[in-house]
């Protein structure tokens, strides 16, 4: 596809407690061309952190799409998505919640927080793969989205 | 009584007529001094005449109790409700007896049960009460009720036990899962025959048991997570199963029939899930020819029985008690794949609506499923 070839290097930031998983999304990315920039926070607090550039952060890009996990210790998922939300300079960075749960009301919560998207991290290796790939995808090269129509 | 009244009567009435008299009088001592329920005359709120058996109950001797407020006995908080209620019987508005606490002599605390109507007495308005010890009654039902909260608690409590287990492990057991599915992908060809079986082996189990997580939360999830209940027509429930099931359906060429079903107070997803259970297992569990399945429904007063028959493989007697259990299974994944939660399932789900499931089936011939479901809903708590 042309519009993939032609895209630069986006930063995807992927907020997880478990490395399990971060090193999964990461697996399923990396045939990905061109290569994006994979970041890591390892609960919300950090994420927040990497988000305004505090503390080690300071020279943290900011991320083209966040995958985020909801239950972390120290700040969950959904407090890092109404932060994001109810911060004007971030709250246009698409987020989606990729997490462990099927809970109906965590969908709705995430929803109701104005969440991007929310999936179900899928059990099969392989529909996880492919899951990263078209999520990733979909928000990178599909949506129109308003920062980079603005660039 | 009155000693003047007795000397009248011996000079006024002939022999016979004193005679029965004196019967009377005879019967009512008998009567009052030993009946084995407490009994009183009470005017302007004291005790006139009271029996045996109500000052044992009060812990008092009888002559103690005779000019005593007969509310000084009754516990203080329950005065104004002892008040209420006689005046309310009183007035002929209720009989049945109001029970209430009392304070004996001893300073015990006893549950009793009055009743009172008004009698004239020395010719002058009184109350004429009754009053039985109710207190190892109300013991029973309070133990009653505390080993009802118990049970209730601990259910609950092991719902949430399972709940939480299976959702909990599921995040661990994917990461067995994913990882020796990438082992196997990355390294699959590039390692010896045996290390592809064992990483085969291992895959298939991570599989299996996410299977089985999935099942168990689900399970318990109808306690858990269930809804409200509401008016549910049968029918809808059996079609949308029916659409759930539509693969199976078609390739078994299996007919089902069922005639007209009633609307039932229940939850719809899990209706919708019992009866796809059911189906799945009537479609699952056939002969070499294609399965043939009805539903009918039988409505006694509130209780609607459904009974969903087959002419599959039946079940073999020895079983019948056993296939309701959690992960109870008859036959090997490879005869029938499955996990043994779909009628584990079904029986909560039936229990929910209060009601009870049963199967009766002969081996080679078929099952007949049937199960009960109450219209005025089950459901407590």
């Amino acid at each position: 596809m042309s519009v993939q070839t032609a895209r630069r290097p986006l930063d995807i930031l992927v907020v997880d407690d478990n490395p399990g998983d971060i090193r999964l999304t990461a697996e399923a990315l990396k045939d990905e061309e061109p290569q994006n920039s994979l970041h890591t926070a390892r609960d919300g607090v950090e994420a927040i952190n990497f988000l305004r550039r505090t503390g080690r952060y300071g020279d943290a890009p900011r991320p083209d799409l966040i995958l985020l996990d909801l239950d972390m210790p120290r700040m969950g998922g959904l407090q890092v998505l109404a932060e994001i939300k109810r911060d004007k300079a971030l709250k246009d960075i698409p987020v989606v919640i990729l997490t462990g749960s099927h809970e109906i009301e965590d969908v709705v919560k995430t929803y109701n927080l104005h969440a991007n998207c929310y999936i179900t991290k899928p059990i099969e290796l392989d529909q996880f793969t492919k899951m990263v790939k078209s999520v990733t995808n979909f928000w990178l090269t599909i949506v129109n989205c308003q920062r980079r129509t603005a660039n | 009584m009155s000693q003047v009244l007795e000397t009248n009567q011996v000079e006024a009435k002939p022999a016979a007529v004193e005679y029965e008299s004196r019967q009377s009088r005879e019967l009512f001592r008998a009567l009052f001094y030993r009946s084995p329920i407490g009994t009183y005359i009470v005017q302007n709120g004291q005790f006139r005449l009271v029996n045996r058996q109500l000052a044992h109950t009060l812990g008092y001797e009888e002559e103690e109790l005779i000019g005593r407020p007969s509310l000084a006995s009754v516990l203080t908080e329950d005065r104004d409700l002892v008040r209420e209620n006689a005046i309310r019987m009183l007035k002929g508005e209720c009989s049945l007896g109001y029970e209430f606490r009392v304070v004996t002599k001893q300073a015990k605390i006893r549950w009793v049960m009055e009743t009172v109507a008004p009698i004239l007495y020395r010719r002058k308005r009184a109350t004429l009460g009754s009053l039985v010890d109710v207190t190892d009654r109300k013991l029973v039902e309070e133990r009653l009720r505390q080993s009802a909260l118990e049970i209730q608690r601990s259910n609950a409590e092991l719902e949430q036990f399972a709940y939480v287990i299976s959702h909990d492990l599921q995040e661990p057991l994917r990461m067995v899962a994913s990882y020796t599915q990438l082992l196997a992908k990355r390294y699959g060809n590039k390692l010896d025959a045996d290390a592809d079986e064992f990483i085969s082996y291992a895959v298939d189990g991570a599989k299996r048991m996410q299977t089985l997580l999935h099942e168990l939360l689900e399970y318990s999830r109808v306690g858990t997570r269930g809804k409200p209940f509401s008016l549910v027509n049968c029918e809808h429930v059996v079609n949308q199963a029916l659409a759930n099931l539509k693969i199976a359906l078609e390739e078994s060429g299996a007919t089902v029939t069922y005639d007209v079903l009633p609307t039932v107070l229940g939850d719809e997803g899990q209706l919708v899930r019992l009866f796809q259970n059911l189906l799945g297992n009537a479609i699952k569990f056939r002969r070499e020819e294609p399965p043939q399945i009805m539903i009918r429904a039988q409505r006694r007063q509130h209780v609607v029985t459904f009974y969903v028959q087959d002419n599959g493989i039946g079940i073999d007697p020895e079983h019948i008690q056993s296939i309701f259990e959690i992960f109870r299974r008859l036959h090997t994944a490879e005869e029938y794949p499955g996990t043994g939660m779909g009628l584990a399932i079904c029986k909560k789900i039936v229990e929910r609506h209060g009601g009870h499931i049963s199967v009766q089936s002969r081996p080679g011939e078929g099952s007949t499923f049937q199960f009960a479901i109450s219209m005025a809903g089950g459901e407590s708590g």
